[in-house]
């Protein structure tokens, strides 16, 4: 340990910082906004609720209300909406709670759980949404497969369901790679630092 | 009293503020990410200023800070421009009445904890602050007996560079 104590000595040793900072200046900084990883997770996760919502304002027309009524989905339209909403609710309550838990005053390990915490409860709202859009897809298929049974025969039924099924892969997929990008680069680090103490924790 | 609280705090920060640099120092390789982190710190502080209840010295409660803003908090600014690294860190460090080696060991002592990855960083940061065990490990939020674990390795790892 006799080679560390001598550079321990030359640490306690070290000069104090030539660029002091004055209060004044201190004062300005503790004014201004901060940059953090938690505040970007924030703004993030805000828009991906707004755009995730809006979406459905360019889908639910008056024309694909008719549609809906034409198959005699309506109904199974407006419930799922309701329960849609109102799983919305929760999960915006629950992010929000876990956001507001988040301080820089726990220790490094809590505060690490609870940011990636928060970031999982807006994945998991994305990853509903997507699955309650993949669903409705398909709902929307089979009826209308099923209203215009008789003037479709097999190839056609066949081409409509293969067609469905590829054109929702793929956007899940494209939007799959955009959320598994995003969070890639956002949380790249904190992950890592994570991961190194968490191993610490379970050392086996 | 908000007034009071602002006095306090910065008068509380000022004296303290080497802290900040330390690690700003260590967890950065340019004087703007430097300035960048430094200013994170001092936002994250005084945002948190209202919880500080002095049951502790404020040092203690600021390395925790501190350091979870450089280890989670913080992101690299993309704003920060190559500029002078900090090979010329010496140029901060007077060399009047000040001991050579100890400089170079200094520098070498810098330049090898930068190799550490964030966790060890904080590790030997404390360690060299002379922290014992109990805070280390509550500041960081493990285990005692795993703060001793890691720390042999961390240390381990900054000798071998420090004398390959």
């Amino acid at each position: 340990m006799d080679l560390l104590d001598n550079y321990k000595k030359a640490w306690s040793n070290q000069p104090e910082e030539t660029n002091k900072l004055s209060a004044e200046e201190i004062y300005k900084m503790a004014h201004s906004k901060s940059s953090s990883i938690v505040k970007w997770i924030f703004i993030i996760s805000i828009l991906e609720f707004v755009v995730l919502n809006s979406l459905y304002f360019v889908i639910d027309t008056d024309e694909t209300y008719t549609e809906y009524k034409k198959m005699g989905l309506e109904n199974f339209i407006f419930y799922s909406q309701i329960v849609a909403y109102a799983i919305l609710f929760y999960f915006l309550v629950m992010f929000y709670l876990n956001y507001r838990r988040i301080s820089a005053t726990d220790a490094t390990y809590e505060l690490m759980k609870k940011i990636i915490k928060t970031r999982k409860t807006v994945r998991n709202y994305v990853l509903f949404n997507l699955s309650y859009m993949a669903l409705m897809m398909i709902v929307v298929t089979v009826t209308s497969i099923n209203t215009n049974l008789n003037a479709l025969n097999n190839k056609q039924i066949i081409l409509i369901i293969i067609t469905t099924l590829i054109v929702t892969l793929l956007i899940l997929g494209v939007l799959w790679l955009f959320y598994q990008l995003l969070y890639g680069i956002l949380l790249k680090k904190l992950n890592r630092n994570y991961k190194e103490l968490a191993k610490l924790d379970n050392p086996n | 009293m908000q007034k009071d609280l602002e006095t306090k705090f910065l008068s509380d920060f000022e004296n303290n503020q080497n802290i900040a640099h330390k690690i700003c120092r260590i967890y950065t390789t340019n004087q703007d990410a430097h300035n960048d982190l430094f200013q994170e710190i001092t936002i994250q502080l005084w945002k948190n200023y209202p919880k500080f209840r002095g049951d502790s010295k404020f040092s203690t409660w600021m390395y925790r800070v501190a350091l979870n803003t450089a280890i989670s908090l913080y992101r690299k600014s993309t704003r920060t421009v190559k500029t002078q690294d900090f090979s010329d860190f010496a140029y901060k460090i007077k060399a009047t009445d000040y001991d050579n080696t100890e400089e170079l060991q200094l520098k070498a002592l810098y330049s090898a904890i930068r190799k550490l990855n964030d966790i060890e960083k904080a590790l030997i940061f404390l360690y060299l602050e002379d922290k014992p065990y109990k805070e280390i490990s509550e500041t960081l939020g493990i285990s005692s007996v795993n703060a001793r674990v890691k720390m042999n390795r961390a240390k381990e790892k900054l000798k071998k560079t420090l004398n390959p």
